[in-house]
């Protein structure tokens, strides 16, 4: 698996928090590589600002003063610690967020703003509907879309958010409902 | 009585503001070197070994620019 995978089947190797001895990983999903599309391309106009952008911006004002060559320097090494973090932030937050479906149960791990985690799991045989939706121009484009998964009970109901190939996702799941005998109409 | 200098005070006031931003940004990469330790609890997978690599950088890199900052302004 590579740092951008976002769907693997029976993935190797692989491990989670809570994962049982027996338990065995079918799948497993990250939110389409897309959907950083929005931050990256902030990351690269933060990387150009300091040559193209800023001094576009400081021709055009004057300023009563001048600034000393080292607080330039500062400017620019804090901007581009800044654009780091930026981006490290980012890749972290979309990289530790993730579906995984076992042979026993559904497990969606999210991390929030880096500082909360959120654990939600539902047993296969407690599920009791999934659906799938994908829409816009550019899930259909890239083909992915959100899976809900409504459980029994009081188990919390489950989204897979953004995945890639969402119907194979909604296949694989039914399999191993079928596989446990879960499968409701 | 001596003239005050007001260009050597708002030199000293950035000075301090950024020392106290980039201090702060330190605390924020040490957040994320803890939070990446704990992620890769959650998580067990052969790229970690990278990433963790990526923070540690993240962080060194914060702290030479606060030093940087401190010799240079």
């Amino acid at each position: 698996m590579g740092p951008l995978t976002s769907f693997a089947e029976r993935p190797s190797p692989i491990r989670f928090e809570t994962q049982h001895e027996k338990e065995i990983v079918e799948l497993f999903l990250r939110q389409h590589v897309i959907v950083n599309l929005g931050w990256v391309l902030t990351a690269i106009v933060m990387i150009v600002a300091p040559w193209v952008i800023f001094p576009v911006f400081f021709s055009l004002i004057t300023l009563p003063f001048t600034i000393p060559a080292n607080y330039i320097v500062v400017a620019v090494l804090a901007w581009y610690l800044g654009t780091f973090g930026f981006v490290l932030a980012n890749f972290i937050d979309w990289f530790f967020n993730i579906y995984i479906v076992t042979n026993e149960r559904l497990v969606d791990i999210d991390f929030l703003h880096l500082l909360y985690k959120h654990f939600t799991q539902a047993e296969i045989y407690r599920i009791q509907e999934i659906s799938f939706t994908t829409g816009g121009i550019i899930a259909t484009f890239f083909n992915y879309g959100t899976v809900f998964i409504q459980t029994a009970g009081d188990m919390p109901n489950i989204e897979f958010a953004n995945v890639p190939f969402p119907e194979r996702v909604v296949q694989i799941i039914r399999k191993q409902m079928e596989k446990r005998g879960g499968v409701r109409v | 009585m001596t003239p005050i200098d007001v260009e050597a005070i708002v030199f000293i006031v950035v000075k301090a503001a950024v020392l106290i931003g980039l201090g702060l940004y330190t605390v924020f990469a040490i957040v994320l070197v803890r939070q990446e330790q704990l992620m890769a609890h959650v998580l067990e997978e052969s790229f970690q070994p990278v990433l963790r690599l990526i923070v540690y950088m993240h962080l060194f890199a914060s702290l030479f620019v606060f030093g940087a900052a401190f010799i240079l302004l």
